[in-house]
């Protein structure tokens, strides 16, 4: 089976004065239909690029991403955007803008303007989705202003589920002011995923918050450690480093 | 704390306390076989906890013999000529928890089997160690997937504890992997340096 997004041996270096930083080391990694991915790292661990890159947002310098067996680094910018707005959705809570003036219901109803649905509809579609994170009701005409932490994040989530994507890529949604309010976040999250049959790629600096998910990665210097992994290691060892080839149980 | 006679905390004495006092509990909430008990503390501690059902016998016999459980020979439930030991609290049970709730117990020793290795890897073992470093890194992730996740805002006690016993495990690997990942990056950078 196809692999719904397959990085192979992909690597990414940035700029950091005058040298170059490898955050991401000849790394392969799977997400298949309707799975769970997990990825945890500290803080500058690479998990942000990984997950740009995964969204098409970024492109590697070496090695090859695919989305559905397509290559993202072959796709011209306007077919990776529609991408990103179709098939995929990429949502970081850092990236929260409140739009004064603007309700919750429209807030979500206007990031389906480019799908050919009347005002009417997409409003409907809006408040069916904002019933499902459990804001619908009282907080859909909320203005945007007003919300809590715990509540924009889930509006960033409706946004990203109105479309509903096949697959969701979640950079760091666990800035929550309040555990209950995390563990009730990644409970609708995984509700969500699985009555969609929507694939989910989530980094996250916290394990706890990664609890449920099928496969979990772990990525730290550029290299990823996966549960999936049998035998085989999922990063492949960089030129930089000692030859750490898993060699199997 | 009022002071507790060393009598009344024999009983904790040995490696298995943690169970010991575990089960204290279980058999306070209700009586129970030792297949029922073992199933009930691998609810409660989590399947990460790998609770071995003839420890759990062992330790129901150790209670039973310091008092704090009693045991009676009953039907099963589902075939009636054959018997089973149920055990029971005790009236010495319910304040043996609340002194165990209150006895500071010394802390398990910090022992990672690779530590060993670490303290005596030669620089010609760098590639096995990263490897055993990565491996463990894979254990530590496969555990976490054992984890039962939570469901939001616990509903009762009983619930927001396991709650709070699932977190334990999840913080514990994470300090595990963090040391590891940051383990192997300083081998990688000396190599770098010294290579």
């Amino acid at each position: 089976m196809t692999p719904l997004l397959s990085f192979l041996n992909v690597s990414k270096r940035y700029p950091d004065g005058d040298r170059e930083v490898l955050v991401l080391d000849r790394v392969s990694l799977e997400v298949d239909a309707g799975v769970s991915v997990g990825v945890y790292g500290a803080r500058r661990s690479g998990k942000s690029t990984l997950l740009r890159l995964a969204a098409g947002i970024a492109l590697p310098d070496s090695g090859t991403i695919r989305f559905d067996g397509r290559d993202v680094a072959q796709m011209a910018g306007g077919e990776r955007g529609r991408l990103l707005r179709g098939e995929m959705a990429f949502m970081c809570s850092a990236d929260w803008r409140a739009s004064p003036g603007e309700t919750v219901v429209d807030h979500v109803a206007t990031s389906l303007g480019s799908e050919g649905l009347t005002l009417r509809e997409a409003r409907r579609r809006a408040m069916r989705v904002l019933d499902q994170v459990e804001l619908g009701a009282s907080g859909a005409q909320e203005p945007t202003t007003s919300l809590s932490a715990a509540e924009s994040v889930r509006v960033m989530l409706a946004r990203a589920l109105a479309r509903d994507p096949r697959l969701l890529v979640l950079d760091e949604p666990a800035l929550f002011p309040s555990l209950r309010d995390r563990d009730s976040f990644y409970r609708m999250l995984r509700t969500a995923a699985s009555q969609r049959n929507m694939a989910l790629l989530v980094a996250s600096e916290e394990m706890a918050a990664l609890q449920g998910f099928k496969v979990l990665v772990s990525i730290s210097d550029g290299e990823l450690v996966s549960t999936e992994a049998q035998g085989t290691v999922v990063a492949l060892p960089g030129r930089r480093r000692a030859n750490t080839e898993w060699s199997g149980r | 704390m009022a002071s507790v006679s060393p009598e009344k905390t024999r009983w904790m004495r040995g490696p298995s306390t943690p169970l010991r006092g575990a089960l204290l509990g279980l058999l306070l909430e209700r009586p129970g076989h030792g297949g029922d008990l073992a199933n009930r503390l691998a609810v409660r501690l989590g399947e990460t906890w790998r609770v071995d059902t003839n420890d759990v016998y062992r330790l129901l016999e150790q209670l039973e013999k310091t008092g704090l459980a009693a045991s009676r020979d009953e039907p099963k439930r589902n075939n009636n000529r054959r018997t089973h030991l149920v055990y029971y609290p005790t009236d010495e049970t319910p304040e043996a928890l609340t002194v165990w709730m209150e006895t500071l117990l010394p802390r398990e020793p910090v022992r990672l089997g690779l530590q060993a290795k670490l303290s005596v890897a030669r620089q010609q073992d760098a590639p096995r160690v990263l490897i055993a470093l990565k491996a463990y890194e894979r254990e530590c992730l496969v555990l976490a997937q054992l984890v039962s996740p939570t469901e939001g805002a616990a509903r009762s006690w009983t619930a927001l504890c396991m709650d709070c016993t699932r977190e334990a495990v999840y913080s514990q690997l994470q300090v595990e992997i963090d040391w590891s990942t940051r383990t192997r990056r300083r081998i990688n950078e000396f190599l770098e340096r010294t290579q």
